[in-house]
């Protein structure tokens, strides 16, 4: 699903940020990005949604190569991934439903099934009741779950989480990790960056650990 | 299979939603857009206008042929058939020497008693020729005057050059600076609209890269901000239009009630329906080459 082989970038060579990473995730997995601050876990995960283009190796994602694809075909594969933001990335004037509608609407989806398809989201991450409310008027973990509707409404191959739990307070950050497993147990494949050692004890499973820009070791916490 | 209708409709509803949502800015673009519009708007209309005034006048050019005194029939036959041999006359009177003092005692009204007193009569006889308004341009009407001067019998060729000069040279003058004028106004326009989208973008940079996120192409958020640079320059025409509406007709009513004895406020028209559309076009020009500049702030995916 995800291959990364020999990827280096630097923002201002020679200083290299992430120094010859290679890894792979499998459909259907799992996985934690952690590691220290400043060890690379955000230009990484940048890197894998092809925010950012890396100085050299190669990002192939569901059989695409992000260096080589231009604009469009990094449209069209935004379109079957889904992101998670600690910050929300939700658009403030819009309405609950109106940011998730509008992930379906940029993919062209017909206006009829729009409607349909927010409701049963929503429902998944259990805040139906706020549809017309706006993000403001929600708390952090509500704007969260509105995140991760958005996240999960066209039915994603896999889903980018950074530091999804990063504002949260520990009752709500258990409970947007268990939506998460649940979302993973239905075939979803999750990158999620996180610092949270607690978290990773927790919900153990598959970590690639970065330090200062390398790769140092994968491992089951368990 | 999603029908064009579904692609469209998120493109105008992301327009309706950035014009709702951010009132201010729009207000500020369309009221700047508005002023510079209203200059456009009003230096046309003096154009055209001061175009149709001297185009009339001009139809109306008269040159007068004094004639010597005690010339005779034959002379003067002569000299009428050479003036109506010229392309540029299209029409000739002869006001004889009476004729011409029944019209001065005419001009003078009562005050006319004194020119009973004079022993004989002291204006002289003379051509009034109506020149072609197709050809009649400043330097024919002077090249005709040395011709006509060169006869003989002809005393004097009076054409009103003075006055014909100026107004011609005052027409050329709103032409041309006119024209660099409105090339400036334009070109500030364009920025302004560049500006005030890129404003927009700015305030809304968080927006934009949401949508990049979730899959949108160049063109899905480039549209959006496109019609609404359309949106501006037609609002804003439009608003400038109304008031360039309200102030010619103030203008005309003021000229009216003035000056009257000109006669010109009757001959000054607002735009025909070609130039008001033609000017609506141009604000939404002025709007997409504002947005043209502005969206390579866009391009970031």
């Amino acid at each position: 699903m995800i291959r990364v082989s020999n990827l280096s970038k630097s923002y201002n060579y020679p200083n290299l940020v992430l120094k010859d990473i290679s890894f792979w995730v499998k459909r259907g997995e799992f996985v934690y990005l952690s590691g220290p601050s400043g060890a690379g876990k955000t230009t990484l995960f940048r890197l894998l949604f092809a925010d950012l283009k890396p100085d050299s190796g190669q990002i192939v994602i569901d059989g695409l190569d992000l260096a080589r694809a231009n604009t469009y075909r990094i449209a069209m594969l935004r379109r079957q991934l889904g992101f998670v933001f600690q910050d929300y990335k939700l658009i403030p004037n819009y309405t609950v439903f109106d940011n998730i509608a509008l992930a379906l609407e940029i993919s062209g989806t017909p206006r009829r099934y729009i409607q349909k398809k927010v409701w049963r989201v929503l429902k998944v991450v259990g805040i139906e009741r706020q549809i017309e409310r706006l993000p403001p008027q929600l708390s952090g973990g509500e704007q969260q779950r509105v995140a991760i509707a958005r996240a999960l409404v066209n039915n994603p191959k896999i889903i980018f989480a950074d530091e999804p739990t990063g504002n949260l307070d520990a009752e709500i950050a258990n409970e947007i990790m268990q939506i998460l497993h649940s979302i993973n147990a239905r075939g979803t494949t999750i990158v999620m960056v996180t610092h949270n050692r607690a978290l990773l004890q927790k919900f153990k499973r598959k970590v690639f650990y970065l330090n200062r820009g390398s790769l140092q070791a994968y491992d089951w916490l368990n | 299979m999603p029908r064009i209708y579904d692609h469209v409709y998120p493109v105008f509803k992301l327009t309706a939603n950035n014009i709702r949502r951010h009132p201010v800015i729009n207000l500020i673009s369309i009221m700047i857009i508005s002023i510079a519009m209203l200059m456009l708007a009003l230096y046309f209309l003096a154009y055209i206008n001061t175009d149709r005034v001297v185009s009339t006048w001009r139809s109306d050019l008269k040159v007068a042929v004094y004639l010597e005194d005690d010339l005779s029939p034959e002379s003067i036959a002569l000299l009428k058939s050479f003036c109506l041999d010229l392309d540029e006359v299209v029409q000739l009177d002869y006001i004889s020497k009476d004729e011409a003092l029944s019209r001065f005692q005419v001009i003078l009204g009562k005050d006319s008693g004194f020119l009973d007193d004079l022993p004989e009569n002291p204006l002289p006889a003379s051509l009034e020729l109506l020149l072609d308004a197709e050809v009649a341009d400043i330097s024919t009407v002077e090249r005709l005057a040395r011709q006509l001067q060169r006869q003989s019998g002809v005393d004097e060729v009076v054409y009103g050059s003075y006055w014909l000069r100026q107004l011609f040279s005052l027409l050329r003058m709103v032409k041309y600076f006119g024209f660099i004028f409105a090339s400036f106004l334009s070109v500030v326009t364009v920025f302004v609209v560049a500006s005030t989208i890129r404003l927009s973008l700015f305030a809304r940079r968080e927006t934009i890269r949401v949508l990049y996120l979730v899959g949108a192409t160049r063109r899905f958020v480039v549209m959006p901000y496109l019609f609404e640079g359309i949106f501006q320059g037609a609002v804003a025409s439009s608003i400038a239009l109304a008031l360039s509406y309200v102030g010619f007709r103030y203008f005309k009513f003021w000229l009216q009630e003035q000056v009257p004895e000109w006669s010109i406020a009757p001959m000054l028209q607002f735009f025909s329906l070609s130039s008001f559309l033609t000017f609506l076009l141009l604000g939404i020009l002025l709007g997409v080459a504002g947005f043209l500049i502005s969206s390579r702030w866009l391009s970031r995916d």
